[in-house]
C-alpha cells in the first residue's frame, strides 16, 4: 500500500479556511471564542510545527540516549500540563507523579518495544519517541482525574474516612474504598472508550498507520497492542502515584493535610 | 447524677464539671483551640464518667463536630489535655484510643455495595478479627432499630438517609465500644424514631455517650449539657 500523498503548503493553508465557518458562527452569535481560537489554532500549529522538526532530527540521529533523554522531557510536560489543571498542589505531586509515570509508562513502553512488537533496538526513535508519546498523551489525563479522585473524596467524603478509622480500620484499611473509587473513576471511561473502538471512532493511532501506508491488519495490531498499553500504565501510574504520595499526604494521626490542596 | 456547673466570669472560659465518685472515662483539661482565626475553645474542661451522658449544644460553626473529632485524635487542640479512659491522648497511643470509641455523623456516606458486605468488611479489619460476625444479632439490631432484613441486601447509596443512619450506628453497636460520640446522628430520623435511639441508649448504662444535636429528644434530666455557644454552661 501507498504512503499518503503529501500536502502542498498552499492546500494546508486553504485547511485554515475551514476555520471561517466557526468563526462566522461565533460572530453570528456572539460566542465570543476568536481570541481564544487563535490562540489556540496558533499554538498547536506551532508546536507541531516544533515537533516535526525535533522529529526529524530524532530520526536523523536515533541515538538511544537522546531517545530516552526525550521521552523523560516529555513526561516532564505531561506532568507539568496536567497538573495545571488538577486542584492538587504542584509542590506536593509533581516528584511522586512524575516517578510514577517514569515507572508505569516507562515499563510498559519498554514491554510494546520489546514484547509485543519485538524490534532489535527498543530504543529506536520511532518506536520509543512515537509509542512513548501514544501512550503518555493518552493515559496522563486518566491519571490525573484517578489521583484527584482520591485526594478530593478523601477531603469532601472525610466523615466516611473518620468512620471507618473509628470502626478500627487501619490507615490502609480506611483508605481502601477511596483506592477503589479512585482507580474506577480513572479506569471506567477508559474501558468504555475501548467497548465501542472501531464502531463510533476509528483510534487515531490506526488511522496514522494506514495514511502512512500500513496494512490494516498490521495497523489493527498496532492499535490494540497501544490500547492495552495505555489501560495498563494508567493502573500502574495511578497506584504508584497514590503509593508515592500517601506517606506525606497524611499525619501521624491520619487526617490528610491541607497543604495537599492548591490554596 | 450530681451535677456541679461552673461558669466563669471571664468569656470564652468554660469550665464543666460532673463531679461524682465515678471513674473518669472522658477528660478535657483546659483545652485550647483556635480555627482559621477563630478563638473556638479558651481552656475548656469537660470531665465525662463511665456510663454518663454529655449533650453538646450550640449552633453551627460553635465547634461542636470539632470537639467530637478532637476527642477522636482527627484534631488537635493548640494546648490543654485530652484523657481517654485514663490515658493522656498522644501519637503512640491515638489509634489504640479510638478502638474504644464509636462516632456516628450526619449525612455520612458510608460506602458503596451491599449493606451486609460492608459489615463483613468492617468485621474483618485487622483489629475486628477477634469479633466473630454474628448475623442473627444484626438482624436483632436491624428489628431493634425499626429496619427489615432485607436493608442487609440494599446498596449502601440508594438507602434512604434515615435508614444509613440507623444502619452506621448498629454497625458500631455490633463493635461494643465503650464510648460513643454521636455527631446530629438522629438528625434525619423522624420523631418516633429519634426517641427510639434515645431511648436504647438509656438502656445500656456502661456506655459513655457523648451527643451533638439540636433535636429535643436528648433533652434528658440525667444528660449534663455543654453549651459552646454561650461558652459557658446551662442545665
Amino acid at each position: 500500500m501507498e504512503a499518503a500523498p503529501d500536502i502542498h503548503i498552499l492546500r494546508l493553508l486553504a485547511g485554515f479556511g475551514l476555520l471561517l465557518i466557526p468563526v462566522g458562527l461565533s460572530l453570528l452569535v456572539r460566542l465570543g471564542i476568536i481570541g481564544q481560537l487563535m490562540i489556540s489554532v496558533g499554538r498547536m500549529t506551532g508546536q507541531l510545527f516544533l515537533m516535526s522538526i525535533v522529529l526529524i532530527y530524532l530520526f536523523r540521529w536515533d541515538n538511544p540516549l537522546i531517545n530516552i533523554a526525550w521521552v523523560i522531557v516529555m513526561i516532564f510536560f505531561a506532568c507539568l500540563s496536567a497538573m495545571v489543571n488538577s486542584k492538587l498542589s504542584f509542590r506536593s505531586f509533581f516528584v511522586p507523579v512524575f516517578l510514577a509515570y517514569f515507572v508505569g509508562a516507562g515499563f510498559v513502553l519498554l514491554f510494546f518495544n520489546k514484547i509485543i512488537v519485538n524490534h532489535e533496538n527498543i530504543f529506536t526513535a520511532r518506536l520509543l519517541v512515537v509509542i512513548g508519546g501514544m501512550l503518555l498523551g493518552n493515559s496522563l489525563n486518566s491519571a490525573i482525574i484517578g489521583i484527584s479522585h482520591y485526594y478530593e473524596s478523601i477531603r469532601k467524603d472525610n466523615k466516611r474516612y473518620l468512620y471507618l478509622l473509628s470502626l478500627g480500620a487501619t490507615q490502609n484499611e480506611a483508605l481502601l474504598p477511596f483506592f477503589r473509587d479512585a482507580m474506577l473513576a480513572a479506569l471506567k471511561p477508559f474501558m468504555a472508550n475501548m467497548a465501542t473502538m472501531g464502531l463510533v471512532s476509528l483510534p487515531g493511532m490506526m488511522t496514522g498507520q494506514i495514511l502512512g501506508g500500513a496494512a490494516p491488519e498490521t495497523a489493527i495490531k498496532y492499535q490494540i497492542a497501544i490500547l492495552l498499553a495505555i489501560f495498563t500504565a494508567v493502573t500502574i501510574s495511578v497506584s504508584l502515584s497514590i503509593y508515592f504520595t500517601s506517606r506525606r499526604a497524611f499525619n501521624a494521626y491520619g487526617v490528610l493535610k491541607k497543604d495537599f490542596f492548591k490554596s | 447524677m450530681l451535677t456541679i456547673l461552673y461558669q466563669s466570669v471571664f468569656l470564652q472560659k468554660t469550665v464543666l464539671k460532673i463531679t461524682a465518685e465515678f471513674y473518669r472515662m472522658i477528660e478535657l483539661q483546659n483545652i485550647s483551640l483556635q480555627l482559621n482565626d477563630r478563638k473556638l475553645f479558651d481552656k475548656l474542661s469537660v470531665e465525662v464518667p463511665a456510663g454518663g451522658r454529655l449533650l453538646i449544644l450550640g449552633g453551627s460553626g460553635s465547634g461542636k463536630t470539632t470537639l467530637l473529632r478532637m476527642l477522636l485524635g482527627f484534631v488537635l487542640p493548640d494546648s490543654g489535655k485530652i484523657l481517654i479512659d485514663g490515658e493522656e491522648l498522644t501519637l503512640e497511643n491515638v489509634w489504640s484510643l479510638r478502638q474504644k470509641m464509636a462516632y456516628v455523623s450526619q449525612e455520612m456516606q458510608i460506602g458503596r455495595g451491599k449493606a451486609e458486605t460492608f459489615i463483613k468488611e468492617v468485621f474483618k479489619f485487622r483489629n475486628n478479627r477477634k469479633i466473630s460476625y454474628d448475623r442473627s444479632k444484626v438482624l436483632s439490631l436491624l428489628e431493634d432499630f425499626q429496619l427489615n432484613s432485607g436493608t442487609l441486601d440494599k446498596d449502601l447509596e440508594e438507602i434512604s438517609g434515615g435508614e444509613l443512619q440507623r444502619f452506621a450506628i448498629i454497625v458500631t453497636l455490633l463493635l461494643d465500644r465503650k464510648i460513643y460520640l454521636m455527631d446530629e446522628a438522629t438528625s434525619a430520623l423522624d420523631e418516633p424514631l429519634k426517641k427510639l435511639i434515645v431511648s436504647y441508649f438509656d438502656n445500656m448504662d456502661n456506655k459513655t455517650l457523648i451527643i451533638s444535636s439540636h433535636d429535643n429528644v436528648w433533652h434528658k434530666q440525667n444528660y449534663s449539657i455543654l453549651n459552646l455557644e454561650e461558652h459557658g454552661s446551662s442545665t
